[in-house]
This record gives C-alpha cells, sequence and structure tokens, in this order.
C-alpha cells in the first residue's frame, strides 16, 4: 500500500540528490577593493530589510538596513549573493565601484525558517498565521501548514479553494462541479402568519463554494465536519477571495491549533489571511487575465442510427417489439429526413467550445510609520458554456460576474495602541437561463440524439409527445434567472499593550459584524414544441406540446444572514532569563442569524499558556469552556481542552556542535478533547417537542378549501422526535509530528502522524422502529477512527541566479467505524461495524450470466427471471436468492493516499512553476442511469445512449462484454438492484491531474525604470491541463450531470507602481 | 511628566471604553429574541390549548390527520391502482413497474412491496391517538347541529381512522402491535408484539361500535362539514372488517393452522351471520340508496350536501384531472393521456351481457367478432375498448391506431385502457381537453354494502330472496335488461355455490379498480388459482379495409407462492429491531 508513496519518495530524493551535486566555484584571484553602497528592493521598489549580502568565496556578509541599505566593501569582481527567505537568491558581479540597485523578485515557496541570525540580530522573520496569534515557525507545535498567495494566485478560477487541491498533505480538496451553482430557491419556507420553517440546517449559513468539497484528514462534509472557514480571525464562508489580496491560508490541523474554537475545535480549520499593510509611498499593483474554458470529461453519444439498433436490441431482449425499422436506420444514417430522422449532437447544439473566464485586480499599498493601508478591487466574469442566441437582448447563458473590495487601515495610535480597521464587500451577479442550468443538464444527458428536430421547416421548435421541451429551447428561448448576493463584513480589531505599565501585558478587542444577502430574480418563460406531420395526402400540420408560459418576473428573496463576532482577549509575556511564559485570557461570542432563525450563539471562555526554554523546550496548553445555545438550557456548555510539547534537538548542544548542518530536528506532539456542534444538521432546537403548521392538509367542506394542518415533531413525513439529550459531537485527537530543517534549510521535511477518535457522533439509532410511528432523531452514539500520516519535503536551492525549488507531499489516511449501533446482522459481511467510514455496501459481480443453463441456475432477486448477459451477482450466503444479505463491502478497503508534487524555478526574470496532484487507493462508483443502465424511461420515451452501451453482453462478443444486456426501461436487476450498489459500477478512481503550470516574465528592472515602473510580468497559466484517470470513460471527480470540469488556459499582465 | 501620564491614562481608557460599546452592543442585541422559537414551533400547549374554546390548532391537527390516513388511491402504488396487482390489469410502464412486482410475487421481508402501508399507517395511527387524547385538554365549545358537544365527534373521528388504519394492516399482515393509547417519546419502550389476528378484529369492531353514536349523523353533514366521517361509516366499516374477518383466509382456512396472528384458530360459520347482520345495519339507516347512473357515482359528491346518495366513506379530492391524465389514452395528446393502466381481457371478459348473462353462458348475446356489443353497460364506464367514442372521435387501439401506436411510447399493452372514475367526456363535442371533474376516492360505497351483506348471507344461510334484490338492485342500476321474469340474470333458481360465483363476479365488475379486487381473492383464498394463468389481452388488426381481427395475447404470467403470499411479510427491519416481533409464515 505503500507502494506508490515510496514511489514519490524515491523520485523526490533521486532529485534532490542532483540538486545538492554543485560544481565547486572557480578559483578567482584577488584584486583590488571596492566600497560598494547599495539598496535592496521588493517588487514594488520597496527596500527590503534584512537581506544578506554576501561576498561569495568568502566569510563577509552585512544586512540590510531598516531602509535596505548596504555598504561593503568588495573586490572588483567579486561576486555578491543577496538571500533573503522571501526572495529568490541573486547573485551580482561587481564590476566597478557604481551603486547598486538590487531588486529581488519574490519567492515562490517562501522559506519560513533560516533566517541568518548571525547577521540580524531581530529578524523580521516571517510568522506562521494560527489562530488569534502569530507564531515563530521555531517554537511551532501544532500541526499547521500554509499556502502562500504566491502559490494561490497562479491558478485561473473563480475560487481560491481551486488552487488548494495537492498544495498540503491532510487537506483533500474534490471537485464536485465546474461552475458556480446559485441557490434559487429561497432556503426557508414562508408558508403563513407563523409556522415559518427553517429548512436551512447546515448551521452555518450560505456558503460561496458550491464546487468543492473540503475535507481534512478524511472528514466529509456530509457528517458536517469539513473545516471551518476564518477570514481574517472571524469565522465566514468566503471562497471567492481574489487570490492577489491573500497573504496566506493556514491549514489547522490537530486539536492544540483549534481549541481556540470551543464546539467548532474538531473540524480543523482554513485560516484566511488577507494581505497586510505595508509602510510605505503609495504602491499599486494591477492584474489583468482573460482565460478560455473547455469542459472535461462530457460523455460521448451514440449517433442516431446506433441508439436505434441498441434500442430495438433492448426492446427485443425484453420481449417487445422493435421501434425502429431499416429504413429508420438508412434515415439516421444518410441524414435525408432531418425532420422525422433527425441526428443531433444535442452536446454540440447546445454547448459552446471556448467560454471566457476574465478577472482584474487591483492592489494599492501604503502608508507611513502611524498608519498603513490596503486596498483590494477584484472584478471577475467567468462565462458559462452554453450557447447563445444573439436575437435576446439579454443574455441566456450562465454567468458569473463578481466584485470585491477588500480595504484594511491600520493606525498605531501611539507606540502602545493599534487599532486595525477591514471593511470587505462583495457584490455577486451570476445568470442562468430560465430552465435552470442543472435541468437542462440533465435534459441533456437523457435527450437522444434522434429525440426531435431542434427546428422544424417553418422555424419553430421541434418536439413531440414524448419530449415537451425542446433543449435548444430550454438554453436559449426560457429567459433567465438572475441572482444577486450582496455581502458587508466590517472588521475592527483594538490592541493595547500596558508595556508603561506591566511590560508584556496586552490587551486585545475584536468586533466584526457582517451581512449577506442573496435575491433571485426569474424572468423565465417556456415555449411550446411543434410536431411535424405530414398527411399521407402531402397536407403538413403541426401539432404543439407543452404549456406557453409568458415570460414571468419573481423576486425572490433566497438567503439573510448576520453575523456578529466580539471577542476580548489579555494576555501577558514575560521572559525570565532563557524561559519564556505566555498566559492568554479570551471570551468570544459569535452570533449568527439566518433568514428569520432565532439567532444561535456560540462563546468560549478560554484561556491558554505557553512556555519555552531557549527555544529548545516547548510546552502549550489550553482550555475553552465553550457552550452553543441550540442545546437544552444546562447543557449547552462544555469543556474542552487540549496540550503540546515540543523538543528542538537541534538546539541541543550536541547536535549543534557535531552536526551544525542540522538546523532544525523538532519533535512535537498535542493532545486534546475537541467538540463540534453540527446538531442545526440536524434540526430546528432538536431537544424541544413540537407542534409545526402543514400547507394544504386536507380539504373538508364541498369546496375542498386547502386548510392549514398541525402536525407533530415536523412537517409530515419527515417528522421526528424530539431528542431531549442532544448534545456536540467530541474527538480525541492525537498528533505527533516531526520537522527537520537541514543543509542550511534547503531541504526541509515535516512529518505527522494522527490518532482521531470521534465520538458521541450524531446518528440514528440501529434500534428504529417504525411502530413509534415517528423518525427517530441523530443521537449521539457513534464511535468512528481516523489515523493518518503526512508527508511534505522541500528542496529549494540556487545555483547562482537560477532559483528552484522542488516540494512533494503525500497523506495516507484511513477511517474505521468504531461503534454504530447496528441493528443484528445475520452475516459477518453485512456488518459495517469495523469498516471504513463512509465505505459503500452493494452486491459482489461475478461476470455475466454466460449460458441458458447458467441462467437457470443462478441465484436472482426474488421475481426476476435471469437472462443471459445479466450480471452474475453472489449469493454470498448461498440460500438461492440475492437479497439484502448478499450485500458486503465493494472494493478494496485500502488507506487512500493523496498527493501533490510542485516544482519550479526562476532565472532572470523568468519563473516557471507546475502543480500535480493526484489520489491513489481511490474508488469511483458511477451511479448515473443514463450512461450505466441502459435505456432509462424519460419522458415516456427512452433516453440515451453513450458509448459505454456499446461493450454490451452479446453472444458475439460474450466474453468482452463491459456492459450487461440492453434492456429498456429500468429493469431493476442490472442497474441499481433493490436500490443496492453494484460492484460492477465501482472503477478504478485513481488518478492525477497536472493542476496548474505558470510561466512569467518579469521585464528587466532598468526597462521597467525607464517606464517610472516598479514592475511588469507577463504570465500565461492553465488550470486542469492534462488528467490521467485509471477509469478514463469519465471525469473522475465531477459526476454527471454536474457542470463539467474545466480546462482553463489564461494569459494576463501584471504591473506594479 | 505630570502631563504625560494623564495622557497615558486618558489613551488607557480610550481601549476600555471601545470594548465596553463593543459588549454593550452584543448584550442589546440579545434582548431582541427569545430564547426559544415561539412562533416558528408550536409547543404543545399552545396546539392542545387547554383555554382554547375554539380548539384552532387542535382542529387543524386533526386535518393533517385525515390526510395522512386516508390515502388518495387513484394511481397509488407508484403511479398504478393497486388493482393492477390482480387479474384485472397490468401497468402499461415500460420496464418491471414495481406494481407488477406485486403480481408476480418480486418482493420479499427486505424488499418490500410498493404497497407496503406498514410505516405509512403507524405514522397515521400515532397521529389519531395524538389527536385522540391531547383533544380531551381542549375546551371546545362548538356544538353539533343536534345541540350535543362537538368534541366527542371530533375524537371519535380520530378513533374511526385509527380503526381503519388497523384494519388496512390486519388485512394485509394478518394480526399487527395494537399501541393503544400512550404517545410514545424517545425514551420509552416500543419493542411491542404482534397481537392476534382476533384481537385486533375485536378492537377495530368495538372501536366502531363505541364510536358510532358520537359521530356526526349523516343527514347533519352540510356543505362545511362534507368530508367528516359519519356514524354510517363508522358501521360500514365494521361490516366490511366482519366480512373480512369471516372469509375463509382468516376463518378455518388459516395460512398456519394454529396461529393466532394470522387468523382465527377455528372456523366458525357464525362469522358470516355476525358480518351478514352488520351490513344489513346498515342498509337498515336508511340512508343510503344507489345512485341511479353508474359513471356518476364517483364524479358526484355526496349526500347531503350534494347529491352521491351512495358515498359511504371517501378520501376528499377535489377536483382535477389526474385520473384522466395519467390512465387516460394516449392518442389524445392534447388532452394529455398517459395511459398507464391496462385492464385485461380477463376482467373484460367478466362484464355480463345486456341481459345478465356470463357471456360463456348458452344463450348469450355476445359475439366473438363484435365483442362489445350488447355488453353490460359498465363495461364502457369501466374500460376504453377499440371503437369506443371519447372526446369527439373512437378510441383507437388496434396495432397503429392513435391510441396504440408501437415504438417507445408508453401504451396499453391489452388494447384497454382504463376508463373508471373519469369525467363524463365521451361526447363531448369541440372540447380538446379535460376539464376539472370531482374526484374523491370512494372507500366504501353502498353497492359493497350490499354486496358484502349478499355474501355473507350467502355463505351463512344460502339464498335467500334478500340476497336476489341485492344483487338485482345493483344490476338494474347497471343497465341490465330486467328480462321477461325481471330477475336481471339472477334467477331465484341459483344454488348456493352458483349464487356464490355470481355475487363474486358481480363484486369484479361492479367494484373494479377500487381496491376490492386484489383483496378479494386473498380472503376468497382463491389467489392461488387466479394467479395460476397467464393475464390476457388483446391484439387487434385492422386490414387496409377496415376490418377488424381480435387476438387474445398473454401480457403477464403471475406469480403466486401459497399459502405464504396471502400476507405480506412484515418489513424486515421491525423483525430484526424487535426480538417480540414475529414474522409472517414463510417469509
Amino acid at each position: 500500500m505503500f507502494q506508490h508513496c515510496f514511489r514519490i519518495t524515491c523520485s523526490v530524493a533521486i532529485l534532490l540528490l542532483l540538486a545538492v551535486w554543485q560544481p565547486a566555484p572557480a578559483q578567482t584571484i584577488a584584486p583590488q577593493n571596492v566600497s560598494l553602497n547599495g539598496e535592496v528592493l521588493d517588487d514594488y521598489g520597496r527596500p527590503v530589510k534584512g537581506a544578506t549580502i554576501l561576498i561569495k568565496g568568502t566569510a563577509t556578509k552585512i544586512a540590510t538596513t531598516e531602509d535596505g541599505k548596504f555598504s561593503i566593501d568588495a573586490s572588483l569582481y567579486a561576486t555578491l549573493v543577496i538571500s533573503h527567505p522571501m526572495f529568490d537568491v541573486q547573485e551580482i558581479k561587481v564590476k566597478n565601484s557604481d551603486a547598486l540597485q538590487i531588486r529581488l523578485t519574490d519567492r515562490y515557496l517562501h522559506s519560513i525558517t533560516g533566517i541568518d541570525t548571525s547577521v540580524i540580530n531581530n529578524p523580521a522573520q516571517q510568522k506562521f498565521y494560527l489562530l488569534y496569534e502569530n507564531k515563530s515557525p521555531d517554537k511551532l507545535i501544532s500541526a499547521v501548514s500554509t499556502i502562500y498567495g504566491n502559490q494561490l494566485s497562479t491558478t485561473p478560477a473563480s475560487l481560491y479553494a481551486y488552487a488548494l487541491p495537492g498544495r498540503v498533505p491532510g487537506l483533500n480538496v474534490n471537485q464536485a462541479r465546474g461552475f458556480y451553482n446559485a441557490q434559487t430557491s429561497a432556503l426557508t419556507d414562508v408558508d403563513f402568519f407563523v409556522g415559518n420553517i427553517p429548512k436551512n440546517n447546515s448551521g452555518s449559513g450560505p456558503n460561496d463554494n458550491t464546487e468543492f468539497n473540503i475535507q481534512l484528514r478524511g472528514h466529509a462534509g456530509s457528517s458536517g465536519q469539513e473545516p471551518i472557514s476564518i477570514v481574517d480571525g472571524v469565522q465566514r464562508e468566503i471562497y471567492s477571495l481574489d487570490p492577489e489580496s491573500i497573504e496566506s491560508v493556514s491549514i489547522l490541523k490537530d486539536a492544540l491549533s483549534t481549541i481556540l474554537l470551543g464546539q467548532n475545535s474538531s473540524r480543523g480549520a482554513l485560516l484566511v489571511t488577507t494581505k497586510i499593510p505595508q509602510a510605505g509611498a503609495p504602491h499599486l499593483s494591477f492584474t489583468a487575465e482573460t482565460g478560455t474554458q473547455s469542459s472535461l470529461g462530457l460523455p460521448t453519444p451514440l449517433p442516431a442510427y446506433k441508439y436505434a439498433y441498441l434500442l430495438n436490441e433492448a426492446l427485443l431482449n425484453d420481449g417487445r417489439t422493435a421501434a425502429y425499422t431499416s429504413n429508420d436506420f438508412n434515415a439516421y444514417r444518410d441524414g435525408t429526413d432531418p425532420i422525422n430522422h433527425p441526428d443531433v449532437n444535442w452536446y454540440d447544439k447546445v454547448i459552446s467550445r471556448n467560454p471566457l473566464l476574465t478577472r482584474y485586480n487591483l492592489n494599492v499599498n501604503g502608508g507611513g510609520a502611524t498608519a498603513r493601508y490596503i486596498v483590494s478591487l477584484s472584478y471577475l466574469d467567468q462565462a458559462g458554456f452554453y450557447k447563445t442566441d444573439d436575437k435576446n437582448s439579454y443574455n441566456t447563458n450562465n454567468q458569473l460576474k463578481r466584485y470585491l473590495i477588500n480595504s484594511k487601515i491600520d493606525v498605531d495610535v501611539n507606540k502602545n495602541f493599534n487599532i486595525a480597521l477591514q471593511l470587505f464587500g462583495r457584490l455577486q451577479q451570476g445568470n442562468q437561463p430560465g430552465a435552470g442550468s442543472s435541468a437542462i443538464l440533465g435534459t441533456l444527458l437523457s435527450t437522444p440524439n434522434n429525440a426531435y428536430a431542434v427546428f422544424n421547416p417553418d422555424g419553430s421548435y421541434g418536439g413531440n409527445a414524448n419530449y415537451r421541451t425542446n433543449l435548444l429551447s430550454m438554453v436559449q428561448n426560457s429567459g433567465y434567472l438572475t441572482d444577486n448576493t450582496k455581502d458587508v463584513m466590517a472588521n475592527l480589531d483594538l490592541k493595547y499593550k500596558f508595556d508603561n505599565w506591566v511590560p508584556g501585558l496586552w490587551l486585545k478587542a475584536k468586533g466584526n459584524v457582517s451581512v449577506q444577502s442573496s435575491s433571485l430574480i426569474s424572468r423565465s418563460k417556456q415555449s411550446p414544441v411543434y410536431n411535424m406531420i405530414v398527411s399521407p395526402a402531402g397536407d403538413t400540420s403541426y401539432t404543439n406540446f407543452g404549456p406557453t408560459i409568458n415570460q414571468g418576473n419573481s423576486f425572490t428573496s433566497t438567503s439573510w444572514a448576520r453575523y456578529v463576532f466580539a471577542q476580548l482577549s489579555a494576555g501577558y509575556d514575560k521572559k525570565i532569563g532563557d524561559h519564556n511564559f505566555g498566559a492568554m485570557l479570551l471570551y468570544d461570542k459569535k452570533t449568527t442569524l439566518l433568514n428569520y432563525d432565532i439567532p444561535s450563539a456560540l462563546t468560549n471562555y478560554a484561556g491558554k499558556l505557553t512556555y519555552d526554554y531557549k527555544g529548545k523546550y516547548m510546552a502549550e496548553g489550553a482550555v475553552n469552556y465553550s457552550g452553543y445555545d441550540r442545546y437544552k438550557p444546562g447543557h449547552q456548555f462544555g469543556l474542552f481542552y487540549a496540550g503540546g510539547l515540543g523538543w528542538n534537538i537541534a538546539e541541543e548542544g550536541f547536535i549543534k556542535d557535531n552536526a551544525g548542518w542540522i538546523s532544525q530536528l523538532k519533535l512535537r506532539a498535542t493532545y486534546g478533547r475537541t467538540g463540534n456542534a453540527n446538531i442545526d444538521r440536524y434540526g430546528y432546537y432538536v431537544y424541544r417537542s413540537y407542534f409545526t403548521d402543514v400547507a394544504g392538509t386536507y380539504g373538508i367542506g364541498t369546496t375542498y378549501q386547502n386548510s392549514i394542518g398541525l402536525a407533530e415533531g415536523g412537517s409530515p413525513p419527515n417528522q421526528v422526535l424530539a431528542n431531549v439529550n442532544a448534545t456536540w459531537e467530541k474527538a480525541d485527537k492525537l498528533d505527533i509530528g516531526l520537522d527537520i530543517a537541514v543543509f542550511n534549510n534547503h531541504l526541509q521535511l515535516n512529518a505527522d502522524y494522527y490518532h482521531e477518535k470521534y465520538f458521541d457522533v450524531l446518528q440514528t439509532r440501529g434500534k428504529s422502529i417504525q411502530l413509534i410511528g415517528q423518525g427517530y432523531p441523530a443521537e449521539n452514539i457513534g464511535i468512528n477512527r481516523y489515523t493518518g500520516a503526512e508527508l511534505n519535503i522541500t528542496y529549494q536551492n540556487n545555483y547562482k541566479n537560477f532559483n528552484y525549488f522542488i516540494t512533494a507531499n503525500a497523506s495516507l489516511q484511513s477511517s474505521g467505524i468504531v461503534y454504530m449501533d447496528e441493528q443484528f446482522q445475520q452475516y459477518e459481511w453485512n456488518r459495517q461495524t469495523g469498516h471504513p467510514v463512509g465505505q459503500r455496501f452493494g452486491l459482489q459481480t461475478d461476470g455475466f450470466i454466460q449460458t441458458g443453463a447458467e441462467a437457470a441456475t443462478t441465484a436472482t432477486i426474488t421475481g426476476y427471471a435471469l437472462h443471459v448477459g445479466d450480471y452474475k451477482y453472489k449469493d454470498l450466503n448461498s440460500d438461492g436468492v440475492i437479497n439484502q444479505f448478499d450485500v458486503a463491502p465493494l472494493g478494496k478497503e485500502r488507506p487512500i493516499i493523496y498527493y501533490g508534487l510542485n516544482a519550479g524555478f526562476s532565472f532572470k526574470g523568468f519563473a516557471v512553476s507546475a502543480l500535480l496532484q493526484g489520489v491513489q487507493n481511490r474508488e469511483l462508483y458511477i451511479n448515473n442511469g443514463y450512461t450505466e443502465g441502459g435505456f432509462q424511461p424519460q419522458n415516456n420515451g427512452f433516453s440515451q445512449a453513450y458509448e459505454q452501451a456499446l461493450g454490451r453482453w452479446i453472444p458475439e462478443s460474450a466474453a468482452i462484454a463491459t456492459y450487461p444486456r440492453l434492456t429498456a426501461g429500468t429493469n431493476g436487476y442490472n442497474y441499481g438492484p433493490l436500490l443496492y450498489s453494484n460492484a460492477a459500477l465501482l472503477h478504478n478512481g485513481n488518478y492525477f491531474r497536472l493542476k496548474n503550470i505558470n510561466v512569467e516574465y518579469n521585464l528587466p528592472y532598468k526597462l521597467i525604470r525607464s517606464l517610472k515602473l516598479s514592475g511588469i510580468k507577463v504570465f500565461v497559466n492553465a488550470l486542469n491541463l492534462f488528467t490521467w484517470s485509471a477509469y478514463d470513460l469519465v471525469d473522475p471527480e465531477v459526476q454527471l450531470p454536474n457542470y463539467p470540469v474545466q480546462k482553463v488556459i489564461n494569459f494576463g499582465i501584471n504591473i506594479k507602481i | 511628566m505630570m502631563a504625560k501620564t494623564i495622557n497615558m491614562k486618558f489613551l488607557f481608557y480610550i481601549p476600555v471604553g471601545l470594548i465596553s460599546i463593543v459588549l454593550l452592543s452584543l448584550a442589546s442585541c440579545r434582548k431582541a429574541y427569545e430564547s426559544t422559537p415561539l412562533g416558528q414551533q408550536i409547543p404543545e400547549e399552545i396546539a392542545f390549548d387547554p383555554h382554547d374554546s375554539a380548539g384552532t390548532y387542535a382542529k387543524r391537527f386533526l386535518l393533517t390527520t385525515y390526510a395522512e390516513a386516508l390515502q388518495n388511491n387513484h394511481n397509488r402504488v407508484s403511479s398504478n391502482y393497486l388493482d393492477a396487482a390482480s387479474d384485472d390489469a397490468v401497468s402499461s410502464q415500460p420496464g418491471i413497474p414495481d406494481v407488477q412486482k406485486i403480481a408476480t410475487g418480486a418482493y420479499t421481508a427486505t424488499a418490500a412491496n410498493a404497497d407496503n402501508v406498514w410505516e405509512k399507517s403507524y405514522i397515521a395511527i400515532r397521529d389519531a391517538t395524538v389527536f385522540s387524547v391531547l383533544i380531551n385538554q381542549v375546551p371546545l365549545a362548538e356544538k353539533l347541529s343536534n345541540g350535543l358537544p362537538a368534541r366527542p365527534a371530533y375524537r371519535s373521528e380520530a378513533r374511526f381512522l385509527r380503526a381503519y388504519l388497523y384494519f388496512e394492516l390486519v388485512k394485509r399482515y394478518g394480526g399487527v402491535p395494537l399501541l393503544g393509547d400512550q404517545i410514545r417519546q424517545l425514551p420509552d419502550d416500543v419493542q411491542l408484539p404482534r397481537n392476534n389476528f382476533a384481537d385486533c378484529i375485536s378492537y377495530i369492531v368495538s372501536e366502531c361500535d363505541n364510536i358510532k353514536d358520537s359521530l356526526r349523523t349523516e343527514q347533519s353533514i352540510n356543505s362545511t362539514t362534507y368530508g367528516r366521517i359519519t356514524s354510517g361509516a363508522a358501521m360500514a366499516l365494521k361490516a366490511r372488517v366482519l366480512l373480512y374477518a369471516a372469509s375463509p383466509l382468516f376463518n378455518g382456512g388459516n395460512i398456519e393452522a394454529g396461529n393466532p396472528l394470522t387468523g382465527y384458530t377455528n372456523a366458525d360459520p357464525g362469522r358470516w351471520k355476525i358480518a351478514a347482520d352488520a351490513a344489513k345495519a346498515v342498509m337498515d339507516r336508511g340512508t343510503y340508496k344507489l345512485m341511479p347512473n353508474f359513471p356518476d357515482i364517483f364524479i358526484t359528491q355526496a349526500a347531503p350536501a350534494a347529491a352521491n346518495t351512495e358515498s359511504i366513506f371517501w378520501r376528499q379530492n377535489g377536483e382535477n384531472t389526474s385520473v384522466e391524465t395519467s390512465n387516460g389514452p394516449v392518442g389524445y395528446t392534447t388532452a394529455g393521456g398517459a395511459g398507464i393502466t391496462s385492464p385485461t381481457q380477463d376482467l373484460v371478459d367478466a362484464f355480463l351481457t345486456i341481459d345478465g348473462k356470463n357471456i360463456k353462458d348458452a344463450g348469450s348475446a355476445y359475439d366473438p367478432n363484435d365483442p362489445y356489443k350488447d355488453r353490460d353497460p359498465r363495461l364502457k364506464s369501466t374500460v376504453f375498448y377499440n371503437g369506443m367514442l371519447w372526446i369527439n372521435r373512437p378510441v383507437e387501439t388496434f396495432d397503429g391506431g392513435v391510441d396504440k401506436p408501437g415504438g417507445t411510447l408508453q401504451q396499453t399493452k391489452t388494447s384497454y385502457y382504463m376508463r373508471k372514475f373519469m369525467g363524463n367526456f365521451e361526447s363531448v363535442s369541440g372540447a380538446t381537453i379535460y376539464s376539472k371533474t370531482i374526484h374523491d376516492f370512494i372507500y366504501i360505497r353502498y353497492a359493497e354494502i350490499l354486496l358484502n351483506y349478499a355474501e355473507a348471507s350467502n355463505e351463512f344461510s344460502g339464498p335467500s330472496a334478500e340476497i336476489l334484490d341485492a344483487i338485482r338492485q345493483i344490476r338494474k342500476r347497471a343497465g341490465i335488461n330486467a328480462g321477461p321474469d325481471s330477475t336481471f340474470g339472477v334467477p331465484a333458481s341459483l344454488s348456493q355455490n352458483e349464487l356464490r360465483e355470481v355475487i363474486h363476479n358481480e363484486r369484479r365488475i361492479e367494484l373494479a379498480f377500487e381496491e376490492h379486487r386484489f383483496f378479494d381473492i386473498r380472503r376468497w383464498k382463491t389467489a392461488e388459482t387466479v394467479y395460476s394463468r397467464p393475464l390476457r389481452g388483446l391484439n387487434i388488426q385492422r386490414t387496409s379495409s377496415g376490418q377488424l381481427s381480435y387476438n387474445i395475447v398473454p401480457v403477464l404470467t403471475p406469480v403466486f407462492r401459497s399459502p405464504q403470499m396471502y400476507l405480506y411479510p412484515i418489513p424486515y427491519g421491525e423483525v430484526i429491531k424487535n426480538p417480540q416481533m414475529v414474522q409472517n409464515p414463510q417469509w
């Protein structure tokens, strides 16, 4: 199982060996010395402090001052090596004594460690952003991975989440659809004067991420355990931030790093920090880019004559009469009768080839010593893939337009008092055809090529009794829907240091209010379709089908949310000799108001202590008394705690003295008890038994007036008993990690092992007997175990001005159901306990029934007579019947491996980077009747057939068949038998994608200077440029009929002033 | 120095002040909302308010109980009539429709059949119990038209619905757990055993007896109380329950001798007497009589609010076109018609000739070459056959006809479509679409009571004048010719066995598609014979000259495993989760 992992490790090692080997520096003769002055600038032309200047071949090195200046005595023709952890290394030959102006380029992978403390006393070191604090990486003992803005901005997409897959170990980001999916109906039912029933039980409110399932360490969103999104210290589900405005995304994985979230701490967190104001003259960065999109993983429909032939075969297999004659086949083939024998490839008709994705971003940054600001503006315009009709004065295509503003002002009132104000605003407008994009995609998947002609000779839309809507009419002639989302978030941070009274004591306050509202305007319409009939006498007549619905104009408020977050914290940092102490007290409260729910409030009272000795031994502990008010009063608060220890062995004398090439060798371990308050997923105030109004119940009276009804425990048939004992889910999490940095930090390695026990997981009890007349609620029953290992290896170095890096990560994840109150299972293979969480169970297949004798003797589903060419299911309990007792785990239960490989280089303004992301040991279940189930009944006709069906079982190709014999309509056996899964639909889900590749060129600084600019960068990058998947008839991630995943090729320019 | 300190102090107050503002604003937020949702969710003390003499919420709860308890049996079983699982019809749906799986025995305890009403019934039973218990705390001021308080009537409606639900369970599963009047919550034990068949019957019957006097009388129903359960309904339900209990399946033909769950453990012909008496009691009420025109029964509201004197217990469905559009012939594209129900040749052959004879009887008017001529008028009110007039044109169900065009369109498998329950669109000149028609589903109507009486009485004591009169009433209304001896084809000379055949056939044709046939062949224990023959349809070929030729074709081979399939299996989960729950034999 480690085979693949091992292969990656090997290849990384070989690359590293190649990289470490360098030709010996050439001997130089010491010529005369010159006294050099110079300044080091960043890509905005701002001074870089703390860069080291080394005279190559000597031990002479100095650091730049606060204003980026340096002066050094060097021999003529000596080489200066300028390095800084945030920038690529640059070598410059001293040619004369002229003042040097050295511009550094941003490093793709920020090196967090590796400040040369021998020349810099108080390094302005890059810090990890943790929850409500920053921490030097040397002292970090939690499991945290960080992605920097540079890594995000090369991905041409609508959400920063597109750039996450493959970047860090432990985080699995799976794409579910390729385009933003608008909320088109209200999140709540609005029925009567009382009795509005909240439908949104996610507990987190509206979410702009409709494209990705984000999982941390194997925890799925379907169980309410996906990581929490925190933007600038406040929990908000915002994934549409412009990558250009993001400083970093930290992924908090263990108990200690998230414990301050209290009842949300089990889930881990994505901690987004937007760019921070920097002092200096106003600097401006403008990026314009545009890309073309193309769809991946669209299925291949069969031409009409093949479809007709196969459908005849299916009907004959069913013992019915054939629907098509040889004349029909010929007409489909030669296209002589396009009206009555159409052959329309709907994918070509409806989908355009290369819709555009355009983004603009403007960042302004500057300020003085007392006040600094940053303003980031961005605009995104993503077009969908539907063809449009120029006759419409409005857009019918899918479209997403987004305007974002993020501004931050940072004011030092005096040296002890800092005020930071942030305003974030978002306007988003979506558009889609009036028939609805998902309805169109479903129809597209199911409509056969021969269903009807697109247009009749008289120009009307074609259709017939079976197909009462015309697909092209749905796309271009159904009006449009637009959705609007408005977002405002205001953030005020105050920090006061009591250094004048008690040095080290500080007080912080944070207040945040954000409001979001979404609405939908529907201007949809529907036109009838016409069937042209030519009578034997030659008269043409048209029959119309389907209703005429005039273009409407309706407005729906789809969601409204208000979040208020207030936090107060006080801390005290004290250094006594080599002992560093830190203490913090924290109170916060997050109030969420969704639509017209009663606001929910999550409150934390937390305390935290940190200690380290010389940066060698570290200890940290925190407790959090955290409560959520959707539980029964008196049972709302729980105690959560976490602690950790760290030991940096590299700081020990025996390493320092004997193995100085080791700069970091840190062992760390954390353990904690965390909580997950996801009760809102299971209902609204689940501990209360209640009654609720029900619409249109039973019309007593001769006029059948549909009166209001009343039901117990929810609206029928979703009535559920109250769960008076409901409480939060809990987890005991252990994380053991190792951080190594060697060879002057060129090679870094981070490894983690984790063991998490989730318990009190909300599940329905096994003995949920129907006699009670209501559904059983989710109760705190389940125990699941998640374990895994994560590895990240990075090597980065330079050969002269050639800077290069390679970073690889892999994570190995496994899980197991420890307890689930499973009902009694007669057979061992039916038991789910002990198997991985979410393990798919289904019937095992053993090829196809090949002979009539086999059909007569093989076990089958009650009431189904087997035919040759049917799947042969294994009768595990040998009772002669295929039923639920023959259901067993499907596929191999191996730990799943996620990996990513990111490599690149830069040289003289050129930079290239590439990201490969993949999954191993993955199983892919394709549960889609249209491509897998033969002919599905649809609109009274039969659905489209795809190339998969060509592999059907027929006697002539019995040995190589990949698909059961064809049947028309659902036969309840070969596809979705009795709603069980079927091993034949399970495929190898391994894949890897060339997720991102970026090539950029920074124009030479001299040229830029003459234009009075700080920098010009041109770039081309791509998303999903190449995909390899073990099963290649579908996309490995996005399942039909969801909007397909897009390949994007993007060009752009960045100008800095 | 001094000035600086003051300045410092001043600065110290800034953060403290700001923080206080933040906290104060939060504190003031809290007051705007209640701590538990009073408006969105209704607690028990409001739903059954002990101070509300109007009982507003409580009456709403009863409406939901009605809606949950009474299913709309039109196209109920996966869009089909349950009768499509008997020998009267097959589904036109492609593939293997769920309703067909019932006829072919393609169901098990683990894969329940599409008519598995277990969970649904117990949900509604809970509703009925909740209402009948909690209504006692509501001081309802309302009075019935006879001046008595209305509360017992409402309470009895809920108890009637519960009794009806138990009977719907018993006729499918045998004895089932009777839950009594306890409202169970999460901590309560629900691992309850099944009650004996005999206990269930006597419980249902005693409930009917207990409530019949507190329910509204039929005569007191007006346009606003139309649809509420009446005393007559309670008595009619009792008659039906006792008829089932007296039937061979439970009374003497118990599929597992000695098993008290699956039927009586003894045979007692006296049960037929009790059943006959219960039916007679309904007849003797005098409030019900047969409607003059057969097709109007199903599209007319009941008396006294409207003209229908036959309807006793029904589900309110209101006006719509759903029966027509789901089951109408498929060629009426403007009106719409999915033709989902294909009645069998077997059903068509069961209809009499116009003079009350069986088509196979010697001297009947039946002509195989013109098979629909001179037939029982109920035939054309029950099925569509080729050539019958419907919305301005004859129905065409010959091969290639507009209502049976071939190809992939869903269409009849038998050359017949179901006509019953539809509005009278035979000769709607000019109109091309269906107009809305009353589609209340009648569970019990007076014709059934007459047939129940005839059957029970014949079984207990053999032919009698009352029995003949009951059947003749039905045939007369159907439009059968009285004949010279005014027997309507039912001569007084029939033996008990011959009369049984007549009654059984009369039930089949009179009550077709009303969910009787499916259960009748089971309680008569004739299902093993009925399902042993392939179900037949008709293939009609039309020559270019318009000549029709009729060929009988098999359309479905049913499967009936006797005695296993006489009762449904208890859902597997209920048995495995509850050690006290005993499965039905052979499942």
